[in-house]
């Protein structure tokens, strides 16, 4: 497995007082915040953050991952072993059993394991956080993210979705297992709900119900439309007579094919509202509605007759000013 | 082949959020009464929708990672917020 050097994840000395470890923390925390950068690895960069300091900011943990020293010289990043019984003599603060959090290291994983598991127990010294019950304790809830295609919001999609769980071995360690879930999307699924896979979660404690899976979802962008809640919206082009004119137009929606009536007089950024033709509804909640915002789209002069066209059309207008506040009029 | 169950409405009691945040319900009281998460209370108990839950974890996370008063991380949260959606309207404008 690959050595982490916590301490160059984190930018500090292994010198660094807790103050400086919980400041390189912060910083990076801010750097690589996953819904705030734009760095294409900060998931990766905050997870490795949260490890390192996860171990370097526990006394217990720190002392012994330092007790490792670094990287063998000469033996490559990916063969790193720990000696046997590195760990003898240091007591982590273990916790209950089950399924480790996902994101942790094969590294992080293979030393701290059990700690690792800690760290729900571990806030409970932290004020507010939730103390574990005597007797049957149900499962933590995981949570995680699916990425969607509006379309599938339409008919409802089947999608296989990679899971990290963790069972312990014989000598209490962590072992990772990874597997696929096949799930199926119903249809009527909107931005930023949730979808609940009933006992995918954490196994429960002393008879306890296992958690759930709370997936939210998230729409892949898509140049053709976006949604907002079950509302959607889609650009409509017009030629300028279509839009001036009136008149019926096809056009292709998320939900199928449809004739559109497009009122005389139709100006760029008007919006036409086909009710009811957004996302469709679930449950006890109506369908939304789709909104054509109209976009008038000029042929190009490049030919004699469109060119003729165009000096009809300036003379047709002769107090036409596109730059008056009220063009066209 | 497991059918994922639509959380629809205002499908979290108080006691189910604090649950899937791993916090303790008064955790989730505090951060109502401070008004930094949104609770329904029409059917006469805290009710909350499951976008809550997103917000209630963000919350969570700025607390511990920065030792936030819940005040500052709401308003980064809000701030992330409206970020994450005017990001996705600028990718809608630019594709269009």
């Amino acid at each position: 497995m690959e050595f982490k050097d916590y301490y160059k994840i984190l930018g500090v000395q292994r010198s660094a007082t807790d103050d400086e470890i919980k400041k390189a923390y912060r910083k990076g925390a801010r750097k690589y915040h996953p819904d705030v950068s734009k760095a294409a690895d900060a998931h990766e960069r905050m997870a490795e953050i949260n490890e390192a300091h996860q171990v370097l900011s526990d006394p217990e943990r720190r002392a012994a991952y330092d007790s490792l020293g670094s990287a063998p010289p000469g033996a490559g990043a990916h063969e790193f072993r720990p000696p046997p019984n590195w760990d003898a003599g240091f007591e982590f603060s273990d916790a209950d059993a089950g399924a480790a959090d996902a994101g942790y290291s094969d590294f992080f994983e293979q030393l701290f394991g059990r700690a690792a598991r800690g760290q729900g127990r571990a806030r409970g010294g932290f004020d507010g956080f939730a103390e574990a019950p005597a007797g049957p304790q149900r499962g933590a809830d995981h949570h995680a993210k699916i990425e969607l295609d509006l379309l599938d919001a339409y008919h409802g999609a089947q999608r296989a979705i990679r899971l990290r769980s963790a069972h312990l071995d014989a000598q209490g360690r962590i072992v990772n297992d990874e597997h696929e879930l096949h799930v199926s999307i119903p249809k009527g699924v909107r931005e930023g709900q949730h979808i609940r896979l009933a006992g995918r979660g954490s196994p429960g404690h002393a008879g306890g119900a296992a958690g759930d899976l709370l997936l939210e979802v998230l729409f892949r962008p898509d140049p053709r439309w976006r949604a907002e809640g079950r509302d959607v919206h889609q650009r409509l082009a017009l030629a300028p007579w279509e839009a001036m004119l009136g008149g019926s137009v096809q056009v292709s929606t998320p939900g199928g094919e449809a004739q559109v009536n497009v009122p005389a007089g139709s100006s760029p950024g008007r919006k036409l509202r086909l009710k009811g033709r957004g996302i469709p509804g679930s449950g006890t909640q109506p369908a939304g509605d789709l909104y054509l915002d109209i976009d008038v789209v000029l042929p190009a002069a490049d030919g004699d007759a469109a060119r003729a066209a165009y000096g009809q059309m300036a003379k047709a207008f002769p107090n036409f000013n596109a730059r008056s506040g009220r063009a066209g009029v | 082949m497991q059918q994922g169950e639509l959380l629809e409405g205002q499908c979290f009691s108080l006691e189910e959020l604090a649950q899937s945040c791993g916090v303790a319900p008064r955790w989730v009281q505090e951060r109502v009464e401070a008004g930094v998460l949104r609770v329904d209370t029409a059917s006469g108990d805290w009710r909350f929708d499951s976008v809550c839950v997103v917000r209630a974890r963000r919350l969570l996370q700025l607390e511990t990672t920065f030792d936030a008063d819940p005040q500052l991380a709401a308003l980064t949260a809000d701030l992330i917020e409206e970020l994450m959606a005017l990001r996705r309207r600028l990718a809608a404008l630019e594709a269009g």
